[in-house]
């Protein structure tokens, strides 16, 4: 038994008796989908961080750090700044209303404004979405400890799936916040071990700010990698990641009260800024590592972080395979929760707690069918979930902002940018020089402004 | 005013795109120095 599954099994147990213990009194659906309205700002802050930052970031980010040089970092400090942008203004609005209206899922503030059949159909986009999305986290865990020898990447998708379901069906949302809170913690933590480890290994005789220079062109913008249309394609879904994305969305509902709301955007800000500069960072000391003949040269950008944990000790190794792992689970097991209250409340009406976690497990299962076959389309697809998210926003800002619109606008503008982020990205068709995120964008809009000038 | 706020954030992200063109970290320092005073107004101004 190797040093991965001892831990592995450390961090099972763990979870699951906290998972049980979140379960009592559980029997609503405003307990179950949002804790009651009674998170602490700084479980609040833990479980927002760790449902949006996803195995993609140590993963994916240091990867792309690494191949692509500081745009990377550019690029998820927009996503940063966005959503601070955002929530200092949308947050509390959300909170309140959601607090005086009961809403428990974004649905509801939405049915309530435009009619309940375009929750209906804001419900099935977003699943639509977010399963390929899910299904390519349990990928990149099953290949990361396939590659690095801890589990096969059959037994990784399964084990996977299993703790998504059971974590989230037994303590809800309770039980995925405290989890996430414990889990959050660990994954900065063995972030900061992975700089430390790879710092002491390539420039304790070295000077990285002197060594890095090697790195030419990788250390501005734009450069042959990040050209200002990709950046703007890849920044624009993620800077309205607050507002479009239903579990994340869904999160400004839980504080216990106003303070607790703020805490918890401030001590996310800071979380996803320590977060992101350790990562960005690794991906660059490795590449400077590279280039002074240090560290092994990765074609496959991907491949970057497996190859580090190969070189790690084996206790370091696995304690950061370890939080990789629990990084895919936080996510995804919020994603479920998320869609779970969507699906049962929204598109069946259901009033129990029951559907919800039958939905939990279909879902589950369906994600893990995915991962397995692995079928060429779902990267595509996975990429495409923030930008498909994107058609949704044009109701949410108009519930704030604008007084027309109604059924009609609400399911022509999710229908219209539905259809233009698919089409175009599958047909890799960008008019005019534009990428299908701002098409995606505008066409939504206008859809909207136009159905509600007609006033439907 | 918000939108002013919205406006100066993305200008000031954007900076690196035509006036930072050193080999070294300078782009990088710049985008962690301004998110993190961009936090540090969140956290002291009132919302």
């Amino acid at each position: 038994m190797n040093v991965f599954l001892y831990a592995f099994a450390g961090y099972v147990v763990l979870g699951t008796v906290i998972a049980l213990m979140a379960m009592k009194g559980l029997r609503t659906q405003e307990e179950y989908y949002i804790a009651g309205r009674k998170v602490s700002g700084v479980v609040s802050a833990l479980t927002y961080a760790a449902t949006t930052y996803s195995a993609f970031m140590m993963v994916g980010l240091v990867g792309l750090s690494y191949a692509s040089g500081v745009g990377a970092l550019g690029f998820e400090l927009f996503y940063l700044v966005g959503t601070l942008f955002l929530l200092s203004y949308y947050a509390p609005k959300v909170w309140e209303m959601a607090k005086e209206k009961g809403y428990i899922t974004p649905g509801d503030m939405i049915a309530e404004r435009y009619g309940r059949e375009v929750a209906v159909v804001m419900s099935v986009i977003a699943t639509v979405a977010l399963i390929p999305y899910l299904s390519v986290q349990l990928i990149g865990v099953g290949l990361i400890l396939d590659k690095t020898s801890a589990m096969s990447f059959s037994y990784g998708i399964a084990a996977s799936a299993i703790l998504i379901a059971l974590w989230a069906f037994l303590g809800g949302l309770r039980g995925v916040a405290w989890t996430d809170a414990i889990q959050g913690v660990f994954m900065l933590l063995m972030a900061i071990a992975a700089i430390y480890w790879v710092h002491c290994n390539g420039f304790a005789d070295k000077d990285f700010f002197a060594e890095v220079t090697r790195l030419g062109e990788l250390l501005v913008v734009p450069n042959s990698v990040w050209t200002p249309v990709k950046f703007v394609s890849l920044t624009l879904p993620w800077f309205f990641f607050a507002l479009t994305n239903p579990q994340v969305f869904q999160r400004l509902y839980i504080p216990k009260d106003r303070a607790s709301l703020r805490r918890m955007v401030i001590l996310f800000g800071f979380f996803g800024l320590i977060y992101t500069v350790i990562v960005t960072l690794i991906g660059l000391e490795l590449r400077t590592m590279t280039e002074i003949g240090a560290f092994p040269r990765v074609e496959d950008r991907d491949a970057v972080t497996p190859t580090l944990l190969g070189l790690m000790p084996p206790l370091l190794g696995a304690a950061i395979s370890l939080s990789i792992f629990a990084a895919a689970i936080t996510t995804a097991n919020s994603i479920v929760l998320t869609l779970s209250s969507m699906l049962s409340r929204d598109l069946f009406g259901s009033e129990r707690v029951g559907t919800g976690r039958v939905i939990i497990v279909l879902l589950t299962f369906a994600i893990a069918l995915f991962a397995y076959s692995r079928p060429n389309y779902i990267v595509e697809l996975s990429v495409l979930s923030s930008t498909i998210l994107l058609a949704q926003l044009p109701l949410i800002l108009g519930i704030f902002h604008f007084k027309g619109g109604a059924k009609i606008a609400g399911i022509s503008t999710l229908l219209a940018g539905f259809t233009t982020a698919v089409v175009l990205s599958f047909a890799k068709f960008s008019p005019l020089g534009i990428p299908a995120a701002v098409w995606t964008f505008l066409v939504s809009f206008v859809v909207f402004f136009a159905a509600s000038r007609l006033g439907i | 005013m918000k939108l002013l706020e919205g406006a100066i954030i993305i200008a000031a992200m954007l900076v690196p795109f035509w006036a930072i063109k050193s080999y070294d970290m300078t782009t990088y320092l710049y985008w962690t120095a301004v998110t993190a005073a961009y936090l540090i107004y969140i956290t002291i101004k009132r919302w």
